[in-house]
């Protein structure tokens, strides 16, 4: 960094000096006739030249190193920040706009970076530089130079100060677009089932046009830069010419060093009108700032608790008094929920749609912090757990299967990226998918598109069991998710869990399911409204009898 | 020395040997690159061309009058300062003045009309590339990262922007003011002007030196930002996912290995980009020494041939004659780098369409449908066949219900109706007449699909619903809500039908998703309806109050439904029942009790 800027410096003195050398060969050299001075400052002028070249060409690898770094290195820093975000956080912030925090915006600045190490600090070191020589050369020259001078300040901080509102503007619509076109991606089929193509298209007019009328504004804005700069700039040679007129009468300056301070005026003007650029890379990354900012200045989540001495396998789960809402609503999802249960207990969560099943499993591993009460992993208040070993001990399968891109034996890894191949396929025999696997042309190496499009609902949420068991969970955490799967599959699937030495919390829809657990806790609209062995519900619970019916009625051809 | 040269900080040299060699066969491709997609945008400001002949024509205004500053402001030093003579330069250096105003207003213009210009010239290909990926298929989707893909319409696109407000005017102002130089330099010193020209060659070798290596590495920059983009999207969606496995990380190295790529070819492309106005620099303060010291010999020992006044302008033009050189270089590698962006934009462009070819429109559709001998297969080289050799027939109005283990091809077989996919095979009948010879609309609009994972968008419960049928009163959206029994959740809600979804948020839960689904779905008056596992997230008690509606809506139309229960199975006239992506039996609900096959074990495996 200093280097970078030392060359700059070098640079810049001498593309100042030579202004200097100019009134040199003018007045010592051709006015008194002196050969051997031409020649002199001719080969000055020369030698210096290569010299700010080579500085030229290191200021270039350090200018390149410098930017390039610092925008991997914020970039990491805000994807870290990212990674550490809880649920509640990462909800205020869509996707598509940290996509956009971490890629155009960390652009903004990496630019901002790469030409202040080259040109910004050296525009107003030119201008200022030039105006002390010119004062140098002539003091009263200098003054009419700058005299025009606080206005042009004046103008730029206005536009500057400006350019940063609107292109803050334009970011956040970008944001918007981006997000628009995420939400597109994501409902491609709907969208195309609903044939609404050109609904689709009519709004994304509205968000482009938007887009491009910020643009429009904010960059008109900026372009008045220079056109500005450049009359004011112009009129002040002007006046030194016109001032000079008297002076030279009055015999106080000579003229080399009128023409050294017009040459300096026209260095200044070039320095200025670098200005217009940087002023527009300045608001757009002031811009730009402020957003990665607001990632970067929230609180780091505490996750200092210490490791915590377990003895081998426990995994019991106890809820105390709890109750909870998600952050920004004022609805109650769960009120004072109360239960226990025991290692390798198995127990069933049922209960009507939306009466916060997947809710109250989601505060085990801690995705959401209880508004009011406790729970508790191994007897241990999850609130004092460390993080990471609370969700070692846990496998969570969630209601829609999330994979990711790449192998399928890469997504099983997330499971333990340690597990070894016979844990990986152990895994997958108890999850019923390892023969659908070894059908596969590819075998385990077949690819997964983004979110495993290519494969069924059925083979989906069994690879993500199987991922889940990767871990050997001391608690399994089933959130609907064998929905899909065909009677035989599924009591398979059952036959081989019991097996597992863990305690299972499954959310299910399927009486038939809870009549193989160990007891059924049922929720109606955020309240457990009954526990108990399958028959016991059966016997106390009227909204239990009436799942029941529901079932046995029609019955359930997975049943 | 030279290795820390090669290899500067550790960064291993991106482009080899042969990179560079093999230019011959290279170069002639990429130019084709870029000249073909310089020619496209080019057609693309088809509407604007007379526009941007205009901007043109102040941009040549523009370049006259900045080199008519400095040349008059010379003149004056050498007819007034040098001579001290001052009459009449108050009145010279009030048209000095004005010429620099009519400079700085003409500049504003065209940069006013041309930011205009160009942000039209943007919004149009984004709006074109945007409506042709309605247009792709979902085979398309399926095999591309969403962040890559929206790293196109906004990294890339917004290289191109960047440049194009600039770039434009610079390129013609520098040609303008590279002439108009060379001419006056002409004017002033044939002499000086050839001595200046001595730097050109070495001008020539710089630029070329540069551009060749930017090119290829511009290219890559923009492709790392989208695989980039594509892994931040990717993850951050998932980060419920990353959180309960704690694999932060895995992602935090993961992405730090493709940030690190995407360091490594900025670094490059920056190093060598930034070489040109180190070289301008250089070669500007060689003219300079030329003319300063070069001219100063002259006008010693030819006494008169070249005067100080001239020295003074000729140092000035010096500059100015390298400067447009040096823009024109330094806008060439932003050029490199946008058209990199847009060729990028055009590869989806120019990527098929979901064929259309069909010539039936406007037509209202029954609802028969026939599978003559259709196979298909989601990605032949990964998977065998989905669906192989599978043949039925519907008729219109029927309803069946698709059972079978899972991976069996059920989805896949709607999904083939809503013409999501092509088969590979055999033939899709809609009232007896291919599905390929409709217009795709016309099937679609007339087609109501619940698909497997509820999706909803970012707006009101109520937009939600009337996404089904646009023109939907808001009497017609309570309807539907309250007939998929989603109603009375939704009132529940703080603000009712107005609750803005968010997508990231946990207000509404999975059933409840399904259930505005349905209601999206109920809205609709559509000939041919598919439910698949419509109600799988939905409580069975829930279930059996939407079974009605759902019946009620199965009535008069084909239906085809993927479900598990059998209350909703019973109420179907045939159930199909489908074992690797062949039809095992088919039936209704008695004949195939009756016949005990597989449905039969199925119901009796309890």
């Amino acid at each position: 960094m200093a280097i970078a800027l030392l060359c700059m410096l070098t640079e810049l003195t001498v593309e100042l000096l030579q202004p200097f050398f100019i009134s040199k060969v003018i007045d010592d050299g051709i006015v008194m006739e002196e050969l051997d001075v031409v020649w002199l400052y001719l080969g000055v002028m020369l030698s210096l030249s290569l010299v700010s070249f080579i500085a030229g060409i290191i200021n270039s690898y350090f200018a390149s190193f410098v930017a390039t770094n610092f925008s991997y290195d914020l970039r990491l820093a805000i994807f870290k920040r990212i990674q550490n975000f809880t649920l509640t956080t990462l909800s205020k912030f869509p996707t598509s706009s940290l996509i956009t925090r971490l890629t155009q915006d960390v652009l903004m600045t990496e630019m901002l970076l790469y030409m202040s190490l080259r040109i910004v600090l050296r525009a107003p070191l030119l201008v200022i530089g030039s105006l002390v020589m010119s004062f140098v050369v002539n003091p009263t020259l200098g003054f009419y130079l700058s005299v025009l001078t606080p206005f042009l300040l004046i103008f730029l901080y206005i536009a500057a100060k400006h350019g940063a509102k609107i292109f803050l503007r334009v970011q956040k619509r970008l944001d918007k677009l981006n997000r628009f076109i995420q939400q597109n991606l994501e409902a491609v089929r709907l969208i195309k089932a609903n044939d609404r193509a050109s609904f689709e298209n009519n709004k994304f007019f509205e968000v482009a046009g938007k887009l491009k009328n910020d643009t429009v504004s904010g960059l008109r804005l900026v372009e008045s830069i220079l056109p500005v700069l450049l009359i004011i700039m112009n009129t002040s040679l002007l006046i030194v010419i016109w001032a000079s007129s008297d002076l030279l009468t009055a015999g106080n300056v000579q003229i080399g060093e009128v023409v050294a301070v017009i040459n300096y005026g026209l260095r200044m003007q070039g320095g200025f009108s670098m200005f217009a650029f940087i002023i527009i890379a300045y608001s757009r990354s002031k811009a730009s700032s402020e957003r990665m900012n607001a990632v970067l200045d929230l609180p780091i989540t505490e996750n200092n608790h210490e490791t915590i001495n377990q003895e081998a396998k426990a995994g019991s789960v106890r809820f105390s008094n709890v109750s909870f809402k998600y952050p920004g609503s004022t609805r109650y999802v769960l009120k004072d929920i109360s239960f226990e249960v025991a290692e390798n207990e198995n127990l069933v969560i049922m209960g009507g749609t939306g009466s916060g099943k997947s809710t109250l499993i989601s505060l085990i591993p801690r995705m959401y912090d209880v508004v009011e009460g406790n729970v508790y992993v191994n007897d241990i208040n999850v609130q004092d757990w460390n993080e990471e070993d609370l969700r070692q001990t846990i496998g969570y399968v969630p209601q829609s299967a999330i994979l990711f891109s790449g192998s399928i034996y890469e997504n099983l890894l997330w499971g333990d990226d340690e597990a070894l191949h016979s844990d990986i396929i152990a895994s997958t025999e108890k999850a019923q998918i390892h023969e659908n696997i070894e059908g596969f042309d590819h075998q385990y190496k077949t690819i997964v598109g983004q979110r495993g499009v290519t494969l069924s609902g059925g083979q989906k949420q069994r690879l993500s069991i199987a991922r889940a068991l990767v871990r050997r969970p001391s608690i399994l955490i089933l959130d609907d998710s064998t929905s899909a799967l065909d009677i035989k599959t599924e009591s398979a699937l059952w036959e081989a869990l019991n097996e597992e030495k863990a305690t299972r919390i499954v959310i299910t829809q399927k009486i038939v399911t809870a009549e193989r657990a160990d007891r059924v806790i049922l929720l109606d609209d955020g309240r457990i409204s009954a526990t108990g062995t399958h028959s016991e519900l059966l016997e106390k619970s009227e909204l239990y009898r009436r799942i029941n019916a529901s079932q046995n009625e029609g019955g359930h051809i997975d049943d | 020395m030279i290795d820390k040269i090669k290899r500067p900080f550790g960064y291993e040299p991106i482009l080899t040997k042969e990179d560079l060699k093999s230019k011959k066969k290279k170069e002639d491709q990429r130019a084709n690159d870029f000249w073909g997609t310089l020619v496209r945008l080019w057609q693309f400001m088809r509407g604007e061309r007379r526009l941007l002949y205009f901007i043109i024509f102040v941009v040549m205004i523009t370049s006259l009058l900045t080199i008519a500053g400095p040349f008059l402001v010379g003149q004056t030093v050498d007819n007034y300062l040098v001579v001290q003579e001052f009459d009449g330069l108050i009145g010279v250096l009030v048209f000095i003045f004005f010429v620099y105003l009519m400079s700085s207003a003409t500049q504003y213009l065209a940069s006013f009309l041309m930011v205009g210009l160009a942000q039209r010239t943007i919004y149009n290909l984004r709006v074109r590339l945007f409506s042709h990926m309605q247009e792709l298929s979902v085979r398309f989707f399926d095999k591309r990262q969403h962040g890559e893909l929206m790293s196109r319409m906004t990294n890339d696109i917004e290289t191109l922007s960047q440049t194009m407000n600039s770039s434009f005017i610079q390129f013609t102002t520098s040609i303008v003011t590279l002439i108009g130089t060379v001419s006056v330099m002409l004017y002033l010193s044939p002499l000086l002007t050839l001595l200046t020209m001595t730097i050109i060659p070495v001008l020539i070798f710089g630029v070329a030196f540069v551009t060749k290596r930017t090119g290829p590495l511009y290219k890559q920059r923009q492709r790392r930002t989208g695989e980039l983009n594509g892994y931040i999207e990717e993850v951050v969606s998932g980060q419920e996912i990353v959180k309960v496995f704690s694999q932060e990380d895995r992602t935090t190295d993961d992405f730090e290995k493709r940030a690190g790529k995407l360091k490594h070819v900025t670094f490059w492309a920056l190093l060598y980009a930034g070489f040109i106005p180190k070289i301008m620099n250089m070669l500007n303060n060689i003219s300079f020494a030329i003319v300063a010291g070069a001219g100063g010999l002259i006008a010693l020992y030819t006494d008169g041939l070249v005067t100080i006044g001239t020295i003074v302008i000729f140092a000035e033009f010096a500059r100015q004659f390298t400067r447009p050189l040096a823009d024109l270089s330094n806008q060439f590698n932003q050029v490199l780098s946008a058209i990199a962006g847009a060729e990028r934009v055009f590869q989806i462009i120019d990527t098929q369409e979901e064929s259309d070819e069909g010539t039936i429109e406007d037509q209202t559709i029954e609802g028969k449908i026939d599978f003559k001998n259709v196979y298909f297969s989601y990605d032949m080289e990964q998977f065998e066949p989905t669906i192989r050799d599978l043949s039925f027939s519907i008729d219109a109005g029927e309803s069946v219900a698709l059972i079978g283990a899972t991976g069996a091809g059920k989805t896949t077989v709607m999904q083939l109706l809503a013409r999501f996919y092509e088969v590979d095979s055999g033939e899709v009948l809609i009232d007896g007449t291919n599905l390929t010879d409709y217009k795709r609309h016309n099937v679609r609009s007339q087609t109501a699909f619940v698909l497997q994972d509820p999706y909803l968008f970012e707006s009101t419960i109520r937009e939600n619903i009337r996404y089904g049928k646009l023109d939907a009163t808001d009497e017609e959206v309570v309807e539907a809500a309250k007939l998929a029994n989603a109603h009375d959740f939704i009132v529940q809600l703080e603000d009712g039908y107005d609750t803005v979804l968010e997508l990231d948020e946990g207000f509404i839960s999975q059933g409840q998703k399904q259930l505005i689904s349905i209601a999206r779905a109920l809205i609709t008056d559509p000939a041919i309806l598919l439910l698949d596992e419509a109600t799988s997230s939905i409580d069975t008690v829930t279930e059996l109050k939407i079974q009605e509606a759902l019946e009620h809506l199965m009535k008069g139309r084909t239906s085809i439904i993927i479900a598990h229960r059998l209350n909703t199975i019973k109420a179907v006239d045939r159930i199909f029942v489908l074992e690797q992506g062949q039809m095992l039996e088919s039936g209704s609900e008695k004949q195939l009790l009756e016949k005990k096959g597989r449905y039969y074990e199925m119901i009796n495996a309890k």
